[in-house]
């Protein structure tokens, strides 16, 4: 925000020129806006506990069908993968919870009716939806530390947890996903109807997760592919960041960067399409 | 009458005249629009919402912009806060250009434009309020007390605590509008604010729409349909037809263009005198006027339709100058007849709007001139 000072001029010339002055000058910065998000979403979690738990609990479930199905059906196959299914379940909770808090915020906005007030924020549209990713990242970490302590007292399996690494590893993974969101989120401000896209995506990320890395390198190109990769190498084998190799990392980095930007500019032109057309409002 | 036009003017010149001359950034009216157009599609199906408008709003202005459906009103206001990107024109908020530096403009700018739609629902009033402040740019512990004075003129103090979900419609929208002033803004946009208010709730947001302009300095502009709102609180209307601005002035003096030389003109025969009915109880007999008569008094004066009863009949003229009135009198007397009544018509805005717009939606602007100052400057006739 722009900073002004007051003047001290007298009588209603005066008084004017203080009131601009103080509207200039505000009073928030970013962590004002992050932290309007996160009381947000914390108090939408709390006024509605069922749902938030029945999203939790949702979660348990799913993988719970895997696993006691995987076993009755697959036996010693899923028991020796098991470690890769944990991790695969973890990051694929994770990129969807990232994925949708951006993809689906936006047309959760629209439809509300609030989504052009988020526009007109000073902060600008495109902070304000980082603040909100922010907010969702921090979400689907606690639900992943959730599902993932779920899964390992369910499966008995331990998996080696240098938080730190993995905590890294996994933002630089899903940060393709936020992309994809982000991207996905500017369709749904010209499109509008796009829940159907959302939908398949939840498979398009089982996909790149599970994506055969060894062998065939061009697959880690892909976004969050290379995140599995890793992370699944850290957490199965317990190496720390610094024993990753380099060139693998900067991968990562490289595909994180590439895929967050391009899909946050497609977000922005997408959205000066949706102004040119007149649709920003509309749902 | 003293508009607050009218009264920014002169503290603008007292500012100068102290030799407290105003910067750039003061001179800047908080709005300014120089021919701003937007059409929507391309080749035959193309329409123009925008078309070349231009306007400046001072500070502490309420100005009302009236149209029929699909007038251009929201398009307007949506292409001057840059929710729509306009094709040509200019726009400056609070002394930001809007497409160069939207974010020091919303700094300064608050909008309502989904109605009760504008809020969470699913918060209560005050966590509303302080998200808006927040997202706004401001700290919500440091509008406490404007939040405060806000609920309770709004009457909302009492709900404060409750969800928005759990109010009724009316309540619902003052929170919206309370939202988009929960900072200090300078400028606020409000789209249809009464739209589907109970009496009580409209009143409330008149008063506090007033108050606003009035204490606060706030310039406001607001669409609406609801031409008593129009005419209460506003200082200045912008009529629209067909994306262009057909008539941009001070309510009053709009009115007083229209109000000038309206008349409900009562005549009987003259041979008939005052009180004798020569009618049948039936109503049936000989007519006041003939058909000549009534065909001259179209044509000469622009009458329009003429109300029997009995041994009187009446119909409105308009006549653009007063002049006009003493020849009308004649007329009558010429064609032996005896003015019973004379009543000057007093229009209302509803009037001054379905005139210029033709009743139908249908823009005048042709015949109105491009504002209802032109039509003022050209005698008063009527458009």
């Amino acid at each position: 925000m722009s900073t002004g000072t007051a003047d001290s001029g007298e009588g209603v010339t005066g008084d004017r020129r203080t009131r601009a002055g103080e509207r200039e000058r505000g009073t928030g910065s970013l962590r004002t806006l992050l932290w309007a998000q996160l009381k947000k979403r914390l108090l939408l979690m709390y006024r509605y506990p069922l749902n938030t738990l029945t999203g939790l609990a949702m979660n348990f479930v799913f993988f719970g069908m895997i696993f006691f199905g995987g076993r009755a059906v697959a036996g010693q196959a899923l028991t020796d993968s098991l470690g890769g299914i944990i991790v695969g379940y973890f990051l694929w909770s994770m990129a969807l919870g990232a994925f949708s808090g951006v993809a689906r915020s936006v047309t959760k906005e629209s439809e509300w009716g609030t989504l052009e007030q988020l526009y007109m924020s000073p902060f600008g549209y495109g902070r304000v939806m980082v603040a909100s990713v922010a907010v969702a990242l921090l979400e689907t970490l606690a639900w992943g530390a959730a599902t993932l302590a779920f899964m390992l007292a369910v499966t008995g399996e331990a998996l080696h947890l240098p938080v730190a690494t993995v905590l890294v590893l996994t933002l630089f993974a899903i940060a393709p996903a936020v992309g994809l969101g982000f991207f996905f989120g500017g369709l749904a401000l010209v499109y509008k109807r796009v829940e159907n896209i959302f939908n398949v995506m939840q498979f398009v990320l089982v996909g790149l997760i599970a994506a055969p890395t060894v062998g065939v390198v061009w697959v880690r190109l892909l976004p969050i592919t290379q995140g599995s990769y890793l992370l699944t190498l850290a957490m199965a084998e317990g190496l720390r960041l610094w024993e990753l190799p380099p060139a693998d990392l900067a991968l990562l980095v490289g595909t994180a960067v590439v895929y967050f930007g391009v899909g946050y500019a497609a977000f922005q032109r997408l959205g000066v399409r949706a102004r040119r057309q007149g649709l920003m409002g509309h749902y | 009458m003293t508009t607050a036009h009218d009264r920014v003017a002169t503290d603008r010149t007292d500012a100068t005249e102290d030799g407290n001359g105003p910067g750039a950034a003061e001179t800047d009216p908080p709005l300014s629009v120089r021919g701003l157009s937007k059409t929507f599609g391309e080749g035959e199906e193309a329409v123009r919402a925008v078309d070349d408008v231009s306007l400046d709003v001072e500070p502490g202005t309420v100005v009302g912009v009236l149209g029929p459906n699909g007038a251009g009103k929201t398009t307007l206001i949506k292409s001057i806060l840059g929710l729509v990107v306009a094709d040509e024109g200019d726009v400056r908020l609070a002394g930001a250009d809007v497409s160069d530096e939207p974010r020091a403009a919303y700094a300064r700018v608050g909008a309502m434009l989904e109605g009760a739609r504008n809020v969470y629902w699913r918060l209560t009033v005050r966590e509303n309020l302080e998200y808006f402040a927040a997202i706004g740019g401001e700290s919500p512990s440091a509008v406490d007390d404007r939040h405060d004075a806000l609920l309770e003129q709004l009457s909302l103090a009492e709900k404060a605590d409750e969800t928005v979900n759990d109010l009724s419609r009316g309540q619902k929208q003052k929170v919206s509008l309370a939202c988009a002033l929960a900072r200090n803004v300078e400028v606020a946009f409000l789209d249809e604010p009464t739209l589907g208010l109970d009496v009580e709730s409209a009143v409330d947001l008149r008063r506090e729409i007033r108050r606003l302009a009035d204490q606060e300095d706030m310039t406001i502009v607001l669409s609406s349909h609801d031409m008593d709102v129009v005419q209460e609180v506003c200082d200045r209307v912008v009529i629209m037809a067909d994306g262009e601005v057909i008539a941009d002035d001070a309510v009053a003096d709009l009115i007083d263009v229209f109000r000038t030389a309206a008349y409900r003109v009562v005549v009987g025969r003259a041979e008939v005198g005052a009180g004798a009915d020569a009618t049948p109880p039936d109503g049936t007999g000989a007519e006041v006027l003939d058909d000549d008569t009534r065909e001259r008094l179209r044509e000469t004066y622009g009458v329009g339709a003429f109300d029997d009863r009995g041994d009187r009949t009446a119909f409105e003229v308009s006549l653009g100058d007063p002049q006009r009135f003493y020849e009308l009198m004649d007329a009558l007397r010429a064609a032996d007849l005896t003015v019973h009544a004379v009543e000057s018509v007093d229009p209302d805005l509803e009037e001054v709007f379905l005139e210029l717009t033709g009743g139908d939606g249908s823009s005048r602007a042709s015949d109105a001139g491009r504002s209802g100052r032109a039509a003022r400057a050209d005698g008063g006739d009527r458009p």
